[in-house]
């Protein structure tokens, strides 16, 4: 006992000294006696006000610190200046331009988009030419532009509903129409219930922030578009990534996450599992079986977006659950957009009727935006009925894509990554030096990835991506294929490079030319097109060897 | 939800019971002079007018701000007749004018859209007097027994909220599912976060979501519900019911199904079809969007435009494309979640100021220009400050000339989001900078969306040639997003081409280069090459005299409420010439009763209420969108269920009893209270 106290003595000697300071310097403080006797008396009269004030201060500083507009005045990195010297420094400030003119090479990308005059469709009018000329740029798989029936049903809504609907959904802008079609819709895929965006864009970007908050996790594809990245951002969540349409790939970094989980003894949090239907930037197609099976095996939630597949594969087009026969209540977020698939405009969310209600008061491009003209719902429900009862047109559209395939897959100067039944065809430069591979494993099943070294999941760049084109070479494939879309322009066939934001994509995808066909030509049309293109691309890449 | 005031009434039992209540006798007389007995008279009296209208043969213009359009009058007919399948009488009075037609009025609108109004003394300009600066918004404190009860009220709705999920987690567990984590999987939604919804918002969700159908015009058409159980279901009864609409967006009138828009539209979707089929850069642009961009740049008065089929989109889409890393994002701090949206997108540093609070702003720019960035304390590489015309939730005006004195000054460049503003302020219809009478191109750049006063959707951003070459191509919509349907193209077109009329501009149009600095001139008319040729547009909106009436009925009708609440002793925010119009009510049990005592009226009127989060706790309100397309009569309509309401629910705690007046002698005194600013 004594001993014990005899070698504690320095230490509390110390501590004493300490406090003793630490009051003295309290004291000098000004107006610490006014809080100190505060502290007293509130604390003799009532000691769980103290413990409540306690937890107030404490919340109150942790806000304070979670801000992040708060002002940095008191900041350790705060710069005491005089008037003069802050005057004297915004007079020195010079701020950028806020817009840098385009490049040259941009103003002529710029002025090489093409203008249709009139009416789009298979076979519009150009207006820097003046001629028609067959169409393989558009989004019209189904052929439904230009539809007298959807044309006429369009009109007697204008007639009923006026052009606008002059308000967000919460605020007397939800019509009739707009449940009819989100109605329409969950039944077509066959989920409970659905939900309409104003613009198909901006559909993902919203529905991601909805869900998926910070601390929540994310596995996403790499080469996943824009919009998700975009929703990914925003949503603060953790993110892991895999490789390109590698499920595999996805299984190790599900694996990955959950040894994570258990090291870390966290709590159970939302994960999600984010990847596309058919992917925007190379056409490739998702195994959704399998994907499905590894969703409920670890136990995530699936958000898929369908826009470049719903309305263009499976046999009534209702997009890769029909394709893969999946019922489409085991994807638990299902986009899609109304605009590519049903040549309207805007988009949806379909799933259960929890995950469609959350978002009517969570997502922020449904609540604090106007809801979509009537005549535009109309439109996309009239085509979802076309779509219904006339499943030839998949098999026209079909047919198209294995006559454009069978005429594009015999070219060696090109490589296309895309799945052979995507009715967007991504046509690549085919590399000079064969080592570089194509952005992707043009296998849709994701079985040939035994041999590569596996990547960071924590950073979007596959270690694949290492053979990446050098800004020259880049450019240099785009102007290849500027050449043949002018080329094919003279021969009066409209296709277009896939356009992108450079800089601004967290990994570049590489040029390409993107087909988007139609059931609106004839196999023979088609083919006839394609065949331009073939002539074209062989004409300007075989100059090049 | 408990009430603080005198009326309590089960929350959420939608359907009163059909018994007529105090308030359907004492509004029969809403309308001020006799209602026409029957349809059959008004539409003998219509078809009438017509007929001595094609007579006449006389000039169109001939009658003051109405003219003939002999094929709109007749199918506006059809419209009247098919509009009484749905309700067989007027006994609300909101099917047929006050007074029927006299022979020398001939109207092109369908009441129930646009109202018909001829006198010309209800009207006025939309203009900030020249010189003066804008006063400073006061926003009006309640007394404090209104304050303590609702912080009260709220309190009470907290401590109910969990003990009626404590109560409810151990007797019904099965509908607290979806709240908690099951089979390894974590709500979607916890109970914590989803505590605001479940518990407060849902005893006010017969106030929200209502759905409608028909034209968001003058009056809308209510699919009426009921809900069983607490609102957690509505079930729809089959009836509908039509409704004084004082709520949509609708500033100009243009939602309308017929007239010259409506005609435009038609023939659009005749020749272009419904979609533009693809995004801006990859094959989705037609010929109508190079003009509709052409079209919005002239009317703005700004170099070049371009064109997104989403207002929100075009903030959160654009925004990113201005600034990013090593840029700063000032913003007021009431403004709209798109911009917040953009700007967490961008990746650039954002601070905020006060609202409309030009000392806050000028000190934050002191400080965030002499400090630089964070850390590193490196210059920013620019500051862009971002603020709307209109304030959609206040109705407070930006101080336009103020924030361009500190622009000179501080070098930042000015975003200016004219969503509610463009269209529905200024002399010309051109938002802020034609109501302050300055310069657009003194703002860098000028957003607005079509869904307000253009009857129409999407949005648009304006500005320098290079700076809208830029977003073309940098902009996320240009390769991504789908382009605008032509439909809608044709609706903007169409509207704006009537606000501007139509002509051939002034001399000045070559010298409009060299005056950039100078004094602002607003651009003149749209010259008929600047529009679709196969565009034709009635006489009445060609010449520029409909739009012109209508933006000055628009500035009557917001001055007329505004100044008409305030005299009938209600708190009110924003600037007299807003025509958003915000009333306040506070405790949070007035809101669901405001909204029912004025939908259950005889004249049934439909209004938003809007609380926490989207105002501050405290301050809930009702908030009214004034139209062009509604009469002087509607207004009055209006002031009288206020009149009434706000003495049953206690809300009148503006002006001292002693200043108010009575809702005859505003009525009386209309126009002085219309013009007056
Ligand atoms: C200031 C502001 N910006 C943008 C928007 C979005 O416009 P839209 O409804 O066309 O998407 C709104 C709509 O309420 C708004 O108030």
């Amino acid at each position: 006992m004594n001993a014990t106290s005899t070698t504690l003595e320095p230490v509390f000697a110390f501590l004493e000294s300490t406090l003793s300071t630490a009051q003295t310097t309290f004291d000098k403080l000004p107006g610490s006696a006014v809080v100190l006797r505060y502290v007293k008396s509130s604390h003799r009269n009532d000691p769980g006000r103290t413990v409540l004030e306690l937890i107030l201060f404490a919340f109150a500083v942790w806000t304070l610190l979670q801000s992040r507009t708060r002002a940095d005045r008191n900041g350790k990195h705060f710069i005491q200046f005089s008037e003069k010297e802050i005057d004297e420094l915004i007079d020195e400030w010079i701020p950028e331009p806020l817009a840098q003119p385009l490049t040259s090479t941009e103003q002529s990308d710029l002025a090489s988009m093409p203008i249709i005059a009139g009416p789009n469709g298979p076979k519009p009018k150009l207006v820097s030419t003046g001629k028609t000329a067959v169409n393989l740029a558009s989004f019209n798989f189904t052929g439904l532009a230009g539809n007298e029936h959807i044309k006429q049903r369009a009109v007697e809504t204008l007639r009923k509903y006026g052009l606008g609907s002059c308000g967000p959904p919460g605020f007397y802008g939800t019509l009739d129409v707009h449940m009819d079609l989100e109605n329409d819709i969950a039944d077509f895929l066959g989920t409970e219930a659905c939900i309409l965006y104003s613009q198909g864009f901006s559909t993902v970007s919203s529905v991601i922030p909805a869900f998926c908050k910070r601390g929540d996790i994310i596995v996403a594809d790499r080469a996943v578009n824009f919009a998700i990245q975009k929703g990914i951002q925003i949503s603060r969540s953790t993110v892991r990534w895999f490789d390109h349409n590698d499920l595999n790939s996805l299984e190790e970094v599900l694996i990955g996450v959950e040894k994570e989980r258990k090291r870390r003894r966290g709590p159970v949090t939302r994960r999600f599992i984010i990847t596309e239907g058919i992917f925007q930037k190379d056409g490739v197609m998702v195994d959704l079986p399998k994907l499905i099976e590894l969703k409920y095996k670890y136990k995530y939630r699936l958000i898929l977006d369908e826009t470049y597949s719903f309305g263009a594969v499976g046999r009534t087009g209702r997009g890769l659950t029909e394709l893969y026969n999946v019922p489409a209540e085991k994807v638990d977020i299902l986009l899609g957009s109304c605009a590519v698939g049903l040549a309207s405009c805007g988009g949806f969310c379909a799933g259960s009727r929890v995950v469609i209600d959350h978002q009517r008061i969570n997502g922020p491009s449904f609540v604090f935006s106007a809801s979509m003209p009537a005549l535009l719902a109309v439109s996309a429900s009239e085509g979802i009925n076309i779509l219904r009862s006339t499943p030839s047109i998949f098999e026209t559209l079909q047919e198209n894509i294995r006559t454009a395939r069978a005429v594009l897959d015999k070219l060696d100067c090109i490589t296309i990554p895309s799945h052979p039944a995507s009715p967007v065809i991504h046509v690549n430069v085919r590399a000079s030096h064969p080592a570089a591979p194509p952005m992707s494993p043009s296998a849709s099943t994701g079985s040939g990835s035994s041999k590569h070294q596996h990547s960071n999941p924590q950073s979007i760049v596959s270690s694949k991506d290492k053979s990446q084109l050098t800004p020259a070479e880049y450019e240099g494939e785009e102007r290849l294929l500027q050449e043949v879309i002018e080329e094919c322009l003279g021969q009066g066939v409209i296709v277009t490079r896939a356009k992108g934001l450079k800089g601004q994509e967290v990994v570049e995808p590489r040029p390409s030319i993107r087909l988007a066909l139609t059931s609106a030509l004839t196999k023979k049309e088609t083919e006839k097109a394609v065949g331009v293109l073939k002539a074209a691309l062989v004409k300007v890449l075989g100059k090049r060897r | 939800m408990p009430f603080s005031s005198p009326l309590p009434s089960p929350m959420a039992l939608n359907k009163p019971p059909p018994s007529p209540s105090i308030f359907k006798k004492r509004s029969s007389s809403a309308l001020g002079g006799p209602i026409p007995s029957s349809a059959a008279s008004y539409l003998t009296a219509l078809s009438q007018a017509d007929a001595r209208a094609r007579n006449a043969n006389g000039s169109p213009t001939s009658t003051p701000a109405l003219s003939l359009s002999s094929s709109v009058t007749s199918s506006s007919e059809d419209t009247v007749l098919h509009d009484y399948a749905d309700n067989d009488s007027n006994a609300n009075g909101l099917l047929l004018p006050a007074r029927p037609p006299t022979s020398e009025q001939v109207f092109t609108t369908v009441h129930t859209e646009f109202g018909h109004c001829a006198n010309e003394e209800y009207r006025t300009t939309s203009q900030h007097p020249p010189g003066t600066p804008l006063p400073p918004h006061v926003e009006q404190d309640p007394p404090y027994y209104i304050l303590l009860s609702t912080y009260i009220s709220y309190l009470i709705l907290i401590c109910l909220g969990h003990v009626r999920d404590f109560v409810g987690k151990r007797l019904s567990p099965a509908s607290y599912r979806h709240l908690m984590p099951r089979n390894g999987y974590a709500p979607l939604n916890s109970d914590f976060d989803s505590f605001y919804t479940r518990r407060l918002k849902t005893r006010m969700d017969e106030c929200f979501s209502q759905p409608v159908t028909g034209v968001a015009g003058r009056t809308i058409l209510l699919l009426d519900r009921i809900s069983p159980d607490y609102n957690h279901t509505q079930i729809f009864t089959g009836t509908r019911t039509r409704a004084l609409n004082i709520s949509s967006y609708n500033y100009l009138g243009f939602a309308q199904a017929r007239g010259g828009c409506a005609d435009a539209v038609e023939e659009s979707i005749k020749r272009y079809g419904i979609s533009s089929l693809g995004s801006r850069l990859e094959g989705g642009s037609t010929d109508l969007h190079t003009i509709s961009e052409a079209l919005v740049a002239n009317f703005v008065g700004m170099e070049d435009a371009l064109i997104s089929s989403m207002g929100f989109a075009t903030n959160s889409t654009i925004i990113p494309a201005l600034v990013g890393k090593g840029s700063l994002v000032i913003s007021d701090e009431l403004n709209h979640a798109s911009i917040r949206f953009g700007t967490r997108i961008s990746g650039s540093h954002v601070r905020m100021f006060k609202h409309n609070n030009m000392k806050s702003l000028e000190n934050l720019l002191k400080e965030v220009i002499s400090q630089g960035q964070p850390k590193t304390h490196r210059p920013w590489k620019k500051i862009l400050v971002i603020v709307e015309g209109l304030y959609s939730m206040e109705g407070t005006l930006v101080n336009l000339p103020a924030i361009l004195e500190l622009k000179k000054k501080y070098k930042f460049y000015l975003f200016v989001d004219e969503a509610h503003s463009i269209g529905a302020l200024g002399p010309h219809g051109r938002g802020v900078a034609d109501y302050f009478g300055v310069n657009p191109r003194s703002i860098d750049i000028l957003m607005g969306t079509f869904t307000k006063s253009f009857g129409a959707a999407g949005g648009y951003v304006s500005g320098s040639k290079a700076l809208i070459d830029r977003l073309r191509v940098y902009g996320h919509s240009g390769p991504y997003a789908e382009a605008m349907t032509p439909s809608v193209l044709t609706q903007v077109v169409a509207s704006m081409a009537s606000i501007m009329g139509i002509a051939l501009p002034p001399e000045m149009a070559s010298s409009s280069k060299l005056a950039i600095e100078q004094e602002y001139h607003h651009p003149g008319p749209a010259p008929p090459s600047s529009l679709p040729s196969w565009l034709s547009l009635p006489p009445n909106l060609a010449s520029g005299a409909e739009g012109s009436s209508r933006l000055r009925r628009l500035a009557f009708n917001s001055r007329y409420l505004h100044n008409g609440l305030i005299k009938l002793g209600f708190i009110t925010y924003g600037h007299p010439s807003s025509p958003i119009v915000p009333l306040l009510l506070f405790n949070p049990g007035k809101m669901n009763m405001f909204h029912r005592l004025m939908k259950d009226r005889q004249t049934p009127i439909i209004v938003v209420v809007v609380a926490y989060p989207a105002t501050p706790l405290v301050t809930s309100r009702v908030r009214f969108c004034v139209s062009a397309a509604h009469t002087k009569e509607d207004i009055d309509t209006v002031l009288k269920a206020c009149d009434e309401v706000g003495d049953v629910l206690d809300l009148k705690h503006g002006l001292p009893k002693r200043q108010r007046w009575t809702v005859e002698e505003i009525m009386k005194r209309a126009v002085e209270l219309g013009t007056m600013a």
